[in-house]
């Protein structure tokens, strides 16, 4: 199933992660399950996805956040509309984000 | 174990993933487990990831799979077994409670010889209540013999009374 991404909304961690910067890597451990399980259920981000991942602060509109990223990198905007939702649809899916209502 | 790459993007076979899935690969110990197992557990949450070390021998094995419940204000019991801050390195320890005095536990090793650490209640970061190997769950002595196992190791006679011990009765354990 895919997640409903609005460019207009805001989006926001979920409180059923837990995320912490461990050398210099974003470790996500989602609780959604009832459990926080180093084993089967930890996921990182990588430079260009912490770059998404750090604007997703509930204020920031999604439309908002690719219009920074475009001005920071070097690269089609296009591409990194793509990206976003990419990530926001997979990190929606797993209610690691929320929807800011 | 599984360990798959979402790629979020396009089907790019050359594009690397934004977000990845890494349980069981990534190698997290000392103050940063200790950090990231509080986060979950101050959640009320239960954390479970794979254990190191030999010094809960023969009950807990290395590279067993443990899971560790939130204290939520309960006080450990003897013999019960704790994930505790480790007063030297920071890390994280896990070992069985052979005394209590006040808010402070006596804590050892199953399998040492040595001495007992005194940790305080703020030190003690939560119940190891399952202990998975190769995917079963397995005994490691919370029943009623928990008491025995620690007096046993407060007296130091555990390391030596365990490995013959254990041979005997390990097959009406099994689970």
């Amino acid at each position: 199933m895919t997640a409903t991404i609005n460019h207009y909304a805001s989006y926001v961690p979920s409180e059923e992660i837990v995320a912490r910067e461990i050398e210099g890597e974003l470790i996500i451990v989602p609780l959604v399950s009832g459990i926080g399980d180093m084993e089967d259920e930890l996921f990182t981000l990588n430079e260009t996805g912490r770059a998404i991942w750090d604007r997703l602060d509930g204020q920031r509109r999604l439309k908002d956040v690719v219009d920074e990223l475009v001005q920071e990198f070097d690269a089609d905007e296009g591409e990194i509309e793509e990206d976003v939702i990419g990530l926001l649809e997979e990190l929606l899916k797993r209610k690691m984000v929320v929807e800011v209502k | 174990m599984e360990s798959i790459e979402i790629n979020t993007l396009r089907n790019v076979e050359d594009k690397p993933a934004l977000f990845s899935k890494k349980g069981g690969e990534l190698q997290i110990s000392g103050p940063s487990l200790v950090e990231l197992l509080r986060a979950v557990l101050d959640k009320g949450v239960p954390f479970r990831f794979r254990a190191k070390g030999f010094s809960m021998n023969p009950f807990i094995k290395d590279g067993d799979v443990i899971t560790i419940f939130p204290l939520q204000g309960s006080r450990p019991r003897l013999g019960d077994v704790v994930a505790f801050t480790h007063p030297s390195t920071g890390g994280i320890a896990v070992h069985r409670v052979v005394g209590k005095k006040g808010s402070y536990f006596s804590i050892r090793g199953d399998n040492l010889p040595g001495g007992n650490e005194t940790v305080s209640y703020k030190n003690l970061l939560g119940f190891v209540r399952n202990l998975e190997r190769n995917g079963k769950n397995v005994f490691f002595g919370l029943g009623p013999e928990r008491r025995l196992i620690a007096l046993s190791s407060r007296s130091s006679i555990l390391p030596y009374l365990l490995s013959p011990i254990w041979r005997l009765i390990r097959p009406f354990f099994k689970r």
